[in-house]
């Protein structure tokens, strides 16, 4: 699997190319700033690129910028936006025009190798990597939405694992219940949000993110 | 700011007496110009001439009501004028900088600033009593002092000739000598008057700068807006650095010191023997280190938000500083009583500054840096000056320290030394 990485901080940048080089992954380039990280897009058109937020020159979403203009030209390289915190409008950004081969994670998610690097292949694959910091400031900013005040405790837990992107049996070992709990936790929930109950794509569970965060 | 050279600086304080005396004369002069050009008109037409009574009421009965009128709607424009002329000449013969007030809002009469300036232009005809006085016997000081000396050029008369007495100004009125001793007495009144002068001239600038800062300044309300306004611009403008310096530094190396751990934990396999143990040694030693940093990086910041040496006094604090600078910095610190830890903070701001820009800018090779009673901080050095109080580094410490009503002055003259005093 190839990735490019673009993050300022050079002794974060050498770590993730060492992370990465040693789970099996082909580290096509890794960069500095938004710029680099286009050019190098454009030429190596890797399965996914790892992408900090704030970079120079202003330090403020140059890297969000990025990220949404490689969505936009690339639709075949999965995002993977990596930050120190969590901005509910750039989550909300990001996945404005499709929810797929699209990740936001707080850089502390490095820590566990195997969960980063599983939300990496995710994304790099179509799919989708939350941080469920991002998915909780979602979910409390849609609170008060008719449908989401009709759920659950657990099934709000439910919908908060699926928005991370995880499977019916990931939630299931999550949560230590069986996949058959899981799934009719699931059609509860598109019931009580007036959705299609055949449609169990986590793409549904981002678009009612979408919907809620406005 | 204008050298310290005392005969040029007496010769300009002399000349702003001089300029103060007709100052006050105009402003005397005005309010009767408009009564007074109309009764030369009168006069000139001959309406005076016979019976100047009846006609001369009726016009003052006009006149004066529209003088005052005339007056009011003029008062506070002429009093801004007479306000920025004021500063300027201030500002060129005594290098006392003094910022103008904000300008007018509306056309209204309700003008602050403008009366304040009227004010001081009333208080000019009091003020300008001892400047001129001052000037008047530095003046005329000089003209008795040289009787002695030109007599013999112009009293080279026949023995026998009657002349009339030579006469001489002083301020307790003429005095008069014919004969060439007595111009040693004219002299000495000279003198005497010469000594006399500068302290009245000192004096009467004295006053009138200090009118000057109370009448012509901004106002104590638009001072206080603004460094309110910086006040609040600094506190945001720290927290922006705070939050910027926790970023890039401790936040990030603290995130690559777990993913290193991370992976070292990855390397030493969940039970039995380790599948990597040189990469996971390897890994753990990279960890250490970077936990190392981020201390080391967090204690650079710690130290920046607030010293904690600072807790025992600005001569400990200050003595750290010197420690860490580049250049030899020598300290005294003789404070009777500790003041307030706000102020101690300021001031080791101030010097934290002056000091970095001392070892970025002036060459110097030592630095003699003070902290005296009644909180004043000086830092000399002995390198190449030409330090610019308007660049944004010194103008920014200025407008700081008058957020706790401080003043900064600056010598710095290109070839040095630089000298900086801060009074708070």
């Amino acid at each position: 699997m190839r990735v490019v990485i673009a993050e300022d901080a050079a002794m974060m940048r050498e770590g993730l190319v060492r992370l990465l080089t040693d789970r099996g992954f082909e580290v096509c380039a890794a960069v500095a700033d938004a710029d680099a990280l286009r050019a190098a897009t454009a030429t190596a058109v890797p399965d996914v690129a790892i992408i900090d937020i704030r970079m120079p020159p202003t330090h403020t979403d140059e890297g969000l910028r990025a990220a949404i203009d490689i969505r936009r030209d690339h639709p075949t390289v999965g995002v993977l936006v990596f930050s120190q915190y969590v901005e509910t409008r750039y989550a909300t950004r990001l996945l404005a025009d499709r929810p797929t081969g699209v990740g936001y994670l707080l850089k502390d998610r490095v820590a566990d190798v195997a969960d980063f690097v599983d939300a990496l292949t995710r994304v790099a694959s179509g799919g989708t990597a939350l941080d469920p910091e991002v998915v909780g400031h979602l979910m409390r900013a849609g609170r008060d939405t008719t449908g989401m005040a009709a759920l659950t405790p657990r099934e709000r837990e439910v919908l908060a694992l699926m928005a991370e992107g995880r499977s019916n049996a990931g939630i299931a070992a999550a949560l230590v219940i069986t996949s058959g709990v899981v799934e009719k936790h699931v059609a509860n929930i598109f019931t009580k949000l007036g959705l299609p109950p055949s449609d169990t794509d986590n793409r549904r569970v981002l678009a009612v993110l979408r919907h809620v965060a406005g | 700011m204008i050298g310290h050279n005392e005969p040029m600086m007496a010769l300009r304080r002399v000349a702003f007496c001089v300029a103060g005396v007709v100052s006050a004369v105009v402003i005397l002069a005005l309010p009767a110009v408009v009564p007074g050009a109309a009764v030369l008109i009168l006069w000139a037409t001959g309406t005076l001439a016979e019976q100047p009574a009846p006609v001369v009421a009726p016009v003052f009965l006009v006149l004066f009501p529209l003088t005052v009128a005339l007056l009011v709607v003029l008062a506070t424009p002429f009093g801004r004028t007479t306000g920025k002329w004021h500063r300027f000449l201030a500002r060129r013969l005594l290098g006392a900088r003094m910022d103008a007030p904000p300008p007018r809002r509306s056309r209204r009469i309700s003008d602050g600033p403008g009366w304040r300036a009227l004010g001081y232009g009333v208080l000019k005809v009091p003020l300008a009593i001892p400047e001129g006085y001052g000037a008047f016997c530095f003046v005329f000081g000089v003209v008795n002092l040289s009787y002695p000396l030109w007599w013999p050029l112009f009293r080279n008369h026949p023995p026998g000739t009657t002349l009339g007495p030579v006469w001489a100004l002083t301020p307790f009125g003429m005095i008069s000598t014919r004969t060439f001793a007595g111009t040693f007495l004219i002299a000495a009144a000279g003198l005497a008057m010469l000594l006399v002068a500068p302290w009245l001239m000192r004096a009467g600038v004295a006053l009138d700068l200090a009118a000057m800062r109370r009448l012509l300044g901004p106002g104590r309300v638009a001072e206080l807006t603004e460094s309110r306004a910086q006040a609040i611009d600094d506190a945001a403008a720290m927290m922006r650095r705070l939050e910027r310096d926790l970023h890039d530094g401790a936040q990030i190396r603290l995130a690559t010191l777990a993913m290193n751990l991370g992976m070292a934990t990855e390397k030493l396999g969940a039970d039995g023997p380790p599948p990597d143990l040189d990469q996971a040694r390897e890994l753990v030693a990279l960890a250490h280190r970077g936990a190392k940093e981020a201390l080391a990086d967090l204690r650079d910041l710690v130290r920046g938000i607030h010293p904690p040496v600072l807790d025992n006094g600005l001569g400990d604090a200050l003595g750290t500083l010197a420690t860490s600078s580049a250049i030899p910095v020598e300290v005294h610190v003789d404070l009777p009583v500790r003041p307030s830890p706000a102020i101690e903070t300021i001031v080791y701001f101030c010097a934290a500054e002056l000091l970095a820009n001392a070892a970025k800018h002036s060459r110097a090779t030592s630095i003699k840096l003070t902290v005296g009673g009644r909180l004043t901080l000086t830092v000399e050095d002995d390198g190449a000056g030409g330090a610019d109080p308007n660049g944004p580094g010194l103008s920014g410490l200025a407008r700081r320290i008058a957020v706790v009503d401080g003043r900064m002055t600056v010598t710095s003259p290109p070839g040095g030394p630089t000298r900086v005093d801060i009074h708070i």
